[in-house]
């Protein structure tokens, strides 16, 4: 196990590399540079000025020249500073990431545990009332815009009902119980859609496992159906919904622009996208770096989770 | 009020020293600012504002960022030499008094004594000179702010509370380039921190920041200004910005009360919002020097006249074709005001002898359009996609150039993407807007000089006898003959069409009735006048 986590790592390595490569050339491939950006829209333009901020910020070498600076200095975490707030990109990042990560965690986490009993009741009581309200919700949840399922939510338990903050941020650290506040209403516009795929997942899942010979076979051995259901069947059964709700997880870290405009939530996404309306080279590269390294990292505990779940599932 | 006692330039200032001497003595009396660190406060007037806006700044430099009057909670740290009132009158701020030479070559500003930053350096002199420095470092200062001294050659320290401005060429109105929007004062003391807790010297102080997220400021104590009681000001204890950038989110966070007050409410919204809510939520519309209009690219292409023979044919086929009353109502919802200048009539740099721009009138369009060169091929119509109102009068007029027969094609564009097609010259039209221009000067002889950089970068018009009067202008210290001169210069805008007035911007602001008192918001935006805006807000309950 240890050396398969290793070897894991290892291959890491390439890949992350090649990212690095990835996220510097798409950068430089966006038309107009942070030199449009410092100038605005506001005059004052001319050549003198844009060739003074270009050395100013750099970008006056060869791009090959300023990928290998860059790489230097990410590969020992010092992603320099932003060329808009100029200050420390990694006091940007680190300002932003755990508030991204908690929502999209609590997020998750809040998906499954609606989606996997639902989606388990719905395949073991198939074709019954359970069932079909298990289907309709999920295809409710599916064809429901996130964002339109957000408003209506600040309306209903913000505006109307006054029960909940229809925007803004508390850090758990700072405050837990009260950064709850704020967190209930986005983290369910997001489990309640990621909820949705994830249900469907599981109740096909079940579906397929339950027509298996081993089922039977428990079945017949006279093992109780809770035991033959939530012991062995389900966890089986879990194995693409662990994979599937990973890369959620993976793709919420990046992923919740429009939920963070919304909710006003100061998340990553937001920062890089601003980041990228602004041309801010370090913050948008390490920005996307740090997101394509946690995805990477999640796959890998995805991969590690099938053992757990499934012990003859072979790691090699 | 007289065009006479309009005035402005030399002659006004020098009555305003008078008037500001004679206030100093009595000031507890009369309630103009008083001496600094005037520390009585208010013994009921406090509380946090929680102000929702609609942007939020980029960085905290208040030289290298531009730090808007509307939407940047970071404006309320920033304090100038020259602040203005609620008619955009320039008033005394850190300088008590100035006065321009005779030939308006040098200008000569006496600090107010007393005067500190927000970490208790004294404003002097030298500090001054520091700053006007630093803002005209091109690696340092905003190339908008730079523009705005650009005709500053040196600047000079008579003794400990008098500086001198020398200037290039002869500028009638450098008084209100240096009102603190653009040119805010920091503490030389402190310019390591810029980037990271700015030392100013605005009514309130800076605390933190987390972009797009909060600003917290609170009150600086030692702020220069008080009420007519003798109070100091400003009366809030805290202000807290809450940058929300979706104007709903901004009104629904206002409706749940956790907002006390915010900017920008959606023009779509406004009227039923304050015919629904109107004795719960105060609104305002704010009085603007914004103005909205299409420019046309006169440096190549279809519309250029050095590309095309009847280019001013087509322009003037464009300008037909575009129906103001439909922007009016469609963009603003019927707010604001149809534009035929650059100011609106709440400015008094208004002027009702502008000849308007080509009427709307279709078959007149498709006729020009079918008889000028050029008239059936496609062109690019750009608009920024930052700003709401930008993008859709972009969209409404290029649906406006489809009816008239036009082969339009419309690109909404962020600001690096767009200013990089500018500085290609790979568009027609830019459906655009300008806003604090505060003289005339900084509007026409930036984007309408043909000497400009701005207009050389963008539109690329030349008309001599413009020129020649935005100059004259610049050296006019009657300000009723300068607003002859610009009307003049509108006039030739309007028949040579460089660019196309479309609509003055409006603004609508909310606030808590119960919470919010003593408020009233103002040319220069919510934050921070002379005797007005944040300055003389206080929370209740």
């Amino acid at each position: 196990m240890l050396a398969y986590i290793l070897r894991r790592i290892a291959q890491l390595v390439p890949v992350v590399l090649v990212l690095t490569v990835a996220v510097f050339g798409f950068v430089e491939l966006l038309p107009g540079s942070i030199v449009d950006t410092l100038i605005g829209t506001e005059g004052g333009d001319d050549a003198e000025t844009r060739a003074v901020l270009a050395k100013e910020y750099g970008l006056d070498r060869p791009v090959y020249e300023r990928y290998a600076i860059w790489l230097g200095r990410a590969l020992q975490f010092d992603f320099g500073h932003s060329l808009v707030t100029r200050r420390p990109i990694s006091t940007e990042l680190l300002s932003r990431i755990p508030a991204t990560v908690y929502l999209a965690a609590v997020g998750i986490v809040l998906s499954m545990l609606i989606a996997i009993p639902l989606g388990t009741f719905a395949a073991v009581r198939r074709n019954t009332s359970v069932d079909y309200t298990a289907q309709v919700t999920s295809l409710v949840g599916i064809s429901i815009p996130e964002f339109w399922f957000a408003i209506l939510c600040v309306l209903l338990f913000s505006l109307y009902l006054g029960w909940l903050p229809s925007s803004g941020y508390v850090s758990p650290l700072d405050d837990f119980w009260g950064s709850l506040k704020f967190l209930i209403l986005p983290a369910a516009a997001i489990g309640f859609r990621q909820a949705a795929f994830t249900t469907r997942l599981t109740r096909s899942s079940m579906l397929d496992e339950l027509s298996k010979e081993y089922v039977d076979t428990a079945r017949a051995m006279g093992l109780p159906e809770r035991r033959v259901i939530f012991r062995y069947t389900l966890r089986n059964a879990m194995i693409p919904t662990v994979t599937i709700s990973g890369l959620q997880l993976a793709n919420l870290l990046g992923g919740t622009v429009v939920l963070e405009s919304i909710f006003a939530w100061p998340g990553i996404g937001r920062a890089i996208f601003e980041a990228i309306l602004q041309r801010d080279y370090p913050l948008i590269q390490a920005g996307i770096l740090v997101l394509g390294v946690i995805v990477v990292i999640m796959n890998l505990l995805v991969d590690l989770t099938y053992r757990f779940l499934n012990p003859r599932v072979k790691l090699a | 009020m007289s065009a006479e006692s309009k005035n402005r330039g030399p002659e006004r200032t020098r009555r305003s020293f008078l008037k500001t001497t004679t206030a100093l003595a009595g000031a507890g009396l009369v309630g103009l600012p008083g001496a600094a660190r005037a520390n009585k406060r208010h013994p009921k007037r406090g509380g946090t504002l929680r102000f929702g806006t609609r942007d939020d700044t980029v960085g905290l430099d208040t030289h290298r960022n531009i730090i808007y009057f509307v939407s940047h909670p970071l404006a309320a740290i920033t304090g100038g030499l020259v602040d203005f009132d609620d008619k955009m009158e320039p008033k005394p701020a850190v300088a008590e008094s100035w006065e321009a030479s005779p030939d308006l070559r040098t200008w000569t500003f006496r600090l107010r004594r007393g005067a500190e930053f927000h970490n208790g350096q004294t404003i002097d002199a030298e500090s001054v000179k520091w700053n006007i420095e630093r803002i005209k470092d091109p690696k340092i200062g905003h190339a908008f702010t730079r523009s705005v001294l650009s005709d500053v050659e040196r600047v000079t320290v008579d003794d400990k509370h008098t500086v001198r401005f020398h200037l290039k060429e002869p500028h009638a109105a450098l008084d209100i380039n240096l009102i603190y929007y653009p040119v805010n004062l920091m503490a030389p003391g402190a310019v390591d921190q810029a980037d990271t807790h700015p030392v100013n010297c605005g009514p309130f102080k800076f605390k933190s920041w987390r972009r797009l997220d909060v600003t917290e400021m609170v009150r600086f104590e030692n702020f220069w200004e008080t009420d007519a009681e003798g109070n100091s000001l400003p009366y809030l204890d805290a202000l807290t910005g809450r940058p929300k950038k979706e104007d709903r989110v901004r009104l629904t966070a206002l409706r749940a009360g956790e907002l006390d007050l915010i900017d920008n409410v959606a023009y779509a919204d406004a009227p039923a919002f304050k015919k629904d809510h109107g004795k719960t939520f105060d609104t305002w519309p704010v009085p603007q020097v914004g103005t909205a209009m299409l420019f046309f690219n006169l440096k190549k292409g279809l519309l250029a006249d050095k590309d095309n023979p009847d280019a001013h044919l087509l322009r003037q086929a464009i300008a037909h074709a575009v129906d103001h009353e439909g922007i009016h109502q469609a963009v603003f919802n019927g707010l604001g005001a149809i534009s035929k200048g650059f100011y609106s009539s709440a400015s008094s740099w208004y002027s009702d002898g502008i000849e308007s721009w080509p009427a709307f009138d279709l078959d007149k369009a498709k006729a020009l359009r079918k008889k000028a060169k050029g008239g059936d091929e496609k062109f690019t119509i750009i608009a920024n996609d930052t700003f709401p109102y930008m993008q859709q009068s972009g969209e409404i007029v290029h649906a406006m150039l489809k009816d008239a027969g036009f082969n339009a094609v419309l690109e909404i564009l962020p600001t690096p993407v767009m200013n990089d097609k500018i500085a290609k010259g790979e568009f027609n039209i830019d459906s655009t807007a300008n806003s604090f221009r505060l003289d005339p000067d900084g509007w026409f002889a930036r984007n309408v000089l043909s000497t400009a950089p701005e207009n050389r970068r963008r539109i690329g018009y030349a008309n001599e006898k413009a020129d020649q009067l935005i100059h004259a202008a610049r050296k006019e210290r009657d300000r009723a003959k300068r607003r002859q001169m610009y009307a003049d210069v509108e006039t030739l805008v309007n028949r040579d069409l460089p660019m196309l007035y479309t609509h003055y911007v409006p603004l609508m602001m909310a606030g808590s009735h119960a919470r919010v008192k003593g408020y009233a918001p103002s040319f220069t935006g919510p934050f921070s006048y002379s005797g007005g805006g944040m300055r003389r807000t206080w929370i209740e309950g």
